[in-house]
């Protein structure tokens, strides 16, 4: 079992996330479609606007975009997530256990951190996971849109940590362990493209496909 | 919000006149709020319409579809492809509505089915009264929140004039004097110091379109 | 017409309007993290004392993601249920935010669409409690066009 997770499916799990991650960029960039641009006569807008900010409402301005953005509206849960999000990427790729395979089987290494560290990181990430699931549990507007594949949707990305942790503090059986570990990061790479772990790929394109105040600009490419 | 009219019937149907198919296009925005010309009065004025037609045995063919909002590009894209097999457009929206319309389909003919009338108020179901004529120099933190422009028949900003009789206009025995009405305001909040500050006469020459580029998204649309 | 009585259904219709922008709207209805974060940018939310209902990822879920599903079988009481949620809970101003840059408000323009072309709309003026059966002349539009 062990061989099979560490050989071929492994192989297989990166070949589908790989595929995967082209097919779904490549699906967003043909379902969206090309915007006719538009542009304003500076001089006759200008004429009738009440001018540029004054040096005051320039100096309010961070106040009122602070209470918009996301941050301002959700402080702990935006804290929470990107914390969380974080140390979904920066833990595994500098983890120095990684690293010892990765250079193992092909003479290259990234930077590692130190064990305590990627330690801690997973500690935090679970812990912010398990912030995720109370979310869930808790407040009424998330439990009226979730479903069953919300919950098992986080017990996927929670596994691999989870496993993880077990296995370095080598509890229970470390090969079993390992196994599952292996096994469940592969889930986890092979769910991209077929759960809602989309967003991974989603989240970098997409703001410049809305031509919605919260666009990035004024998008040639829109939905 | 808009307050608009459906035009008298025969007037809509001179319009029309000698074109065979005709798309009547309503507008879910502020015209359908003022029971003008939502999805119900389209297709109510189809009916009438049809048989109006019928009666006068004259060949007419038309159909019916509500958008979201005549004032909105992307809403207005809706229609794209349904035009094509029309010979004419008949727009429920109000003026900007029906202007913005013609101008995305410049080949075919577009008529407005409303008399659009105000910027009001719902003073009760199907009582609409007009509050604001967008004069685009807002006075009402001095009026007392009652509008010269709009409740004076003269639109003066130095009131009341001589016409002024019992509280009421000269035009209209039945209407009551704006400025009177401000006095009685200002007079209720201890404000009346308000009615000596002298406004400089509103500069009524020149009127251009008006154009608005809110300041974040000046970048968006300059070249 | 009483309401909440289902009328017939052009299922075919439907089906071809689903299926004309097919390819974001279910991308964007999968990609849906359900993560409840566009919840404080819509302002019917934040008036109606945070109820779940008016959150614009719930209205998009329970509105286009229940045709989308019942893509084959839509009947008219799917779209009477429905109807409350994307005309009365929705003023499509498109001011949703979401933070994977899902156009919310396109969706829900798009349910609009379906349940408008079945002859299932909002009835004015929801703010004041009216039926439509209350006011029958004044919401057929038909006052208006009598008086010459």
């Amino acid at each position: 079992m062990y061989d099979l997770v560490r050989g071929p499916l492994m192989w297989v799990a990166f070949a589908v996330f790989i595929v995967g991650f082209v097919y779904r960029a490549v699906q967003m960039f043909i379902v969206s479609k090309k915007k006719e641009k538009f542009f304003y006569p500076v001089s006759w807008a200008e004429k009738q606007s009440i001018g540029d900010y004054s040096p005051e409402e320039h100096r309010l301005k961070w106040l009122v975009s602070f209470k918009n953005s996301m941050l301002g509206n959700y402080p702990i849960v935006t804290i929470v997530t990107s914390i969380f999000h974080v140390c979904l990427f920066v833990t595994p790729i500098f983890l120095l256990g990684h690293n010892l395979f990765l250079y193992k089987a092909w003479k290259i290494r990234f930077l590692s951190l130190p064990e305590s560290i990627t330690d801690f990181f997973t500690l935090i990430f679970l812990l912010c996971g398990f912030f995720f699931l109370l979310r869930r549990i808790i407040v009424p507007r998330l439990r009226a849109i979730s479903t069953f594949n919300d919950y098992f949707l986080l017990l996927i990305t929670i596994a691999p940590f989870l496993t993880g942790y077990f296995a370095y503090h080598q509890w229970f059986d470390y090969k079993t362990m390992l196994t599952i570990h292996i096994l469940s990061g592969e889930i986890m790479l092979m769910a991209v493209t077929f759960t809602k772990l989309g967003h991974i790929i989603f989240f970098f394109f997409n703001r410049f496909h809305i031509s919605s105040e919260y666009g990035l600009c004024q998008g040639s490419r829109t939905w | 919000m808009i307050i608009a009219k459906v035009k008298p019937l025969n007037e809509t149907k001179e319009m029309i006149k000698g074109y065979g198919k005709i798309l009547n296009v309503g507008c879910a925005g502020c015209t359908a709020v003022c029971l003008a010309g939502g999805q119900k009065e389209v297709d109510a004025l189809n009916v009438q319409l049809a048989a109006s037609c019928k009666t006068d045995q004259i060949p007419i063919e038309i159909d019916g579809i509500t958008i979201e909002r005549q004032c909105e590009t992307e809403f207005l894209a809706e229609l794209d492809e349904m035009v094509e097999d029309y010979d004419a457009i008949l727009s429920m929206g109000c003026g900007a509505g029906v202007q913005f319309l013609a101008e995305r389909f410049p080949a075919i003919p577009v008529f407005p089915a409303l008399n659009t009338n105000f910027v009001g108020v719902n003073k009760d179901i199907g009582w609409y009264e007009e509050r604001c004529q967008s004069c685009g120099e807002c006075v009402l933190g001095i009026t007392g929140g009652i509008c010269p422009v709009t409740m004076c028949a003269k639109g003066i900003f130095n009131g009341p004039c001589g016409g002024a009789n019992d509280g009421h206009c000269e035009v209209d025995s039945e209407i009551p004097c704006a400025w009177v009405n401000i006095y009685e305001r200002l007079k209720g909040q201890d404000r009346l110091d308000n009615m000596l500050k002298m406004f400089p006469a509103r500069d009524w020459q020149n009127q251009i379109q008006g154009i608005i580029v809110l300041e974040p998204f000046k970048k968006r649309y300059s070249k | 017409m009483a309401v909440g009585e289902a009328k017939p259904v052009d299922k075919g219709h439907v089906k071809n309007l689903l299926n004309k922008k097919k390819g974001k709207m279910k991308l964007s209805l999968f990609l849906c993290a359900h993560c409840g974060l566009c919840a404080e940018s819509c302002p019917l939310y934040r008036l109606h004392n945070q109820d779940p209902r008016y959150m614009p990822s719930y209205k998009v879920i329970n509105s286009l993601g229940k045709l989308y599903k019942k893509i084959n079988k839509v009947d008219g009481s799917l779209l009477e249920e429905m109807k409350e949620l994307i005309f009365k809970n929705c003023v499509l101003c498109g001011r949703c935010y979401c933070p994977l840059g899902i156009d919310i408000s396109k969706m829900i323009a798009l349910a609009r669409s379906v349940c408008r072309s079945q002859g299932v709309c909002g009835v004015y003026p929801y703010s004041l409690g009216a039926h439509e059966e209350d006011f029958p002349e004044a919401l057929s539009g038909m006052g208006a066009i009598e008086e010459k």
